[in-house]
């Protein structure tokens, strides 16, 4: 099978400072991978990389079989990448439905969806994620994890192939992080999504979701494995809790 | 089929005040040249709202547009008043050559400036009509510094009672319907795609671009939309209206500010929101005239700011928000 997204050799710097360095990765149709590493480690770089918002200086970033490396972000959108972003950026002003109209609306492939059309989209896919109280407020005056679920949801409008997804659970309650992480897995299974999570530390959502692990340090990708097996790497735990001490236990 | 039609029901409540302002000076003896200024500042809020209003990108050069649609007007009538049986034709063709040239300024501008944002955009735009005028002045280009005068070319095709008919009430007519089409252009803007494309720039352009929004794309489109609209405004207010034409006058900076100040005290992005700042706007400033000559502006600030203040929405802003839910709702937008 043909991976959805290749990265291979993938460099982003600004000036001296090598956000992404070398960096290559497939992900499979329907997969979900959590990427993780602390901050600065270049996971949002990679992000931005990956839909347009940075031209990597080097390397080549296939999706679906087409080279992307230099294509503009909204004319990846359509091709079925679809984003939320750490901090939400909801249109404030808008309300959640027409908000999620616009995902629909130029999102999608065809280029052809109307705004009734897409107002329909809107409709099911808010009746999705239960956000069907809110659907007329304004985006701006939801609360932080609504917002997330907004996103979520607008992203969701596009008919993505891949989501990704910046730091979707942080800040939210333990009990709503294994609602979300349900959510999200029943859907994208649904919708055969690919999922890519990013995550600085809420390891709780990555252990619930994710197939597979990479972890980035310093901008290069120094594991990719099954998430137990990333996960109990020596080299992350050091990066995490840092090197013990030489002559003293812990 | 109904609910195809209640979409067009926030035009209701702006013609009706097009109607009535129309109304009052036919009727109202003294009246008709106040009410001309008003539509006058409805027709430049309403064109300006398109780009301001939706997009959120102040454009300070935005005079060089009604600028260079009064030389659209003015070229047409000095070279071809003595083609023989062209009659009213010369205006058409002033008109088209108003929008023709305003929008080429505007595509021109837009390629470069709209490539900034925020600050930079606005700082670019002033250097663009400040840089037109000069050019226009320098190479002597349309007449120079010494700008055009065309009210004998005019009497010559209209003949002397139908030329003054024309400047004195017709120009004012046209305006009116000018700014008719501004708000039919802005409603139909509001319920398409490219509203919603240009909502979502406005409010987050990265994330628009994410979302698969070509965002240049429609950002050009307002631009020049709005820039054609009030190039056309100027051609009748103030070309087909005065019948001369300096470039210090046309070029003069404080419309931009005006405009800017109609949209926002009116309400960024709504429908019914210039026709509200250009009333309050055109009210006062011609009672603090009248009132208190010379200090008007002196007195105008304060105002301007205390209702910016108080509405940061603008007036149809905050009341866009309270009749939500209200069978009002339908009409204001």
């Amino acid at each position: 099978m043909a991976p959805l997204l290749r990265l291979e050799n993938v460099t982003k710097r600004f000036g001296g400072l090598v956000a992404v360095d070398r960096v290559s990765l497939e992900i499979d149709p329907g997969e979900f991978i959590g990427i993780v590493g602390p901050n600065g480690s270049g996971k949002t770089t990679l992000f931005n990389v990956i839909n347009g918002v940075y031209f990597p200086e080097e390397g080549t970033i296939v999706f679906d079989g087409r080279d992307i490396t230099r294509l503009q972000p909204y004319k990846r959108a359509p091709l079925g990448i679809g984003r939320t972003f750490q901090i939400p950026r909801p249109f404030a002003s808008a309300t959640v439905r027409e908000n999620i109209a616009v995902g629909a609306m130029f999102g999608t492939l065809s280029g052809r969806v109307g705004v009734d059309e897409s107002l329909e989209i809107a409709d099911q896919t808010i009746e999705r994620v239960g956000l069907q109280e809110h659907k007329d407020k304004a985006a701006g005056s939801l609360t932080p994890v609504e917002k997330k679920l907004m996103e979520i949801a607008r992203a969701l409008a596009m008919k993505p192939k891949l989501l990704l997804m910046d730091e979707a659970m942080a800040g939210m309650h333990p009990n709503d992080i294994d609602q979300m992480v349900a959510f999200i897995k029943e859907i994208a299974q649904e919708e055969k999504i690919a999922v890519v999570s990013m995550v600085e530390h809420i390891m709780r959502a990555v252990v619930g979701m994710a197939e597979r692990v990479i972890v980035l340090h310093q901008g290069a990708k120094i594991v990719d494995a099954p998430t137990k097996e990333a996960l109990e790497n020596p080299k992350v735990v050091e990066i995490y809790l840092g090197h013990p001490p030489e002559g003293q236990g812990c | 089929m109904s609910s195809k039609i209640a979409r067009y029901y926030p035009l209701i409540p702006v013609y009706a005040a097009y109607l009535i302002l129309f109304l009052i000076g036919r009727n109202v003896t003294g009246m008709w040249q106040l009410m001309a200024m008003l539509v006058f500042y409805c027709a430049i809020g309403q064109a300006f709202n398109i780009f301001l209003g939706m997009t959120g990108y102040v454009d300070f050069g935005y005079v060089a547009f009604m600028g260079i649609g009064t030389y659209g007007m003015a070229l047409s009538i000095s070279h071809l008043y003595q083609i023989e049986g062209l009659g009213m034709w010369v205006i058409l063709i002033g008109a088209v050559l108003a929008i023709l040239m305003s929008g080429a300024l505007s595509v021109a501008v837009g390629a470069v400036a709209l490539r900034l944002r925020g600050a930079y955009f606005a700082i670019a735009t002033i250097g663009v009509n400040e840089g037109f005028r000069f050019l226009i002045e320098g190479a002597k280009i349309w007449g120079g510094s010494e700008g055009i005068i065309f009210s004998g070319q005019f009497t010559h095709i209209f003949g002397r009672k139908t030329a003054s008919l024309i400047s004195t009430t017709w120009a004012d007519i046209f305006v009116i319907l000018v700014a008719c089409l501004g708000a039919f252009v802005t409603l139909r803007f509001m319920l398409g795609k490219i509203g919603y494309a240009l909502m979502a720039l406005r409010e987050d352009e990265d994330a628009a671009k994410v979302m698969g929004i070509n965002v240049t794309k429609y950002k050009i489109i307002a631009f020049i939309t709005s820039a054609s609209l009030v190039g056309l405004v100027a051609a009748f207010a103030w070309g087909l209206k005065l019948t001369y034409l300096f470039p210090d006058e046309i070029f003069d900076i404080s419309y931009t500010v005006e405009c800017i100040i109609i949209v926002l005290l009116g309400g960024a992005g709504t429908l019914l929101g210039p026709v509200a700042g250009a009333l309050i706007y055109g009210l006062s400033k011609y009672w603090l005239t009248i009132i208190l000559p010379g200090f008007q502006l002196l007195i105008f600030a304060p105002i301007i700011i205390v209702i910016v203040v108080a509405f940061p929405e603008g007036v149809v802003g905050v009341l866009k928000r309270r009749v939500r839910g209200t069978v009002l709702e339908k009409f204001i937008v």
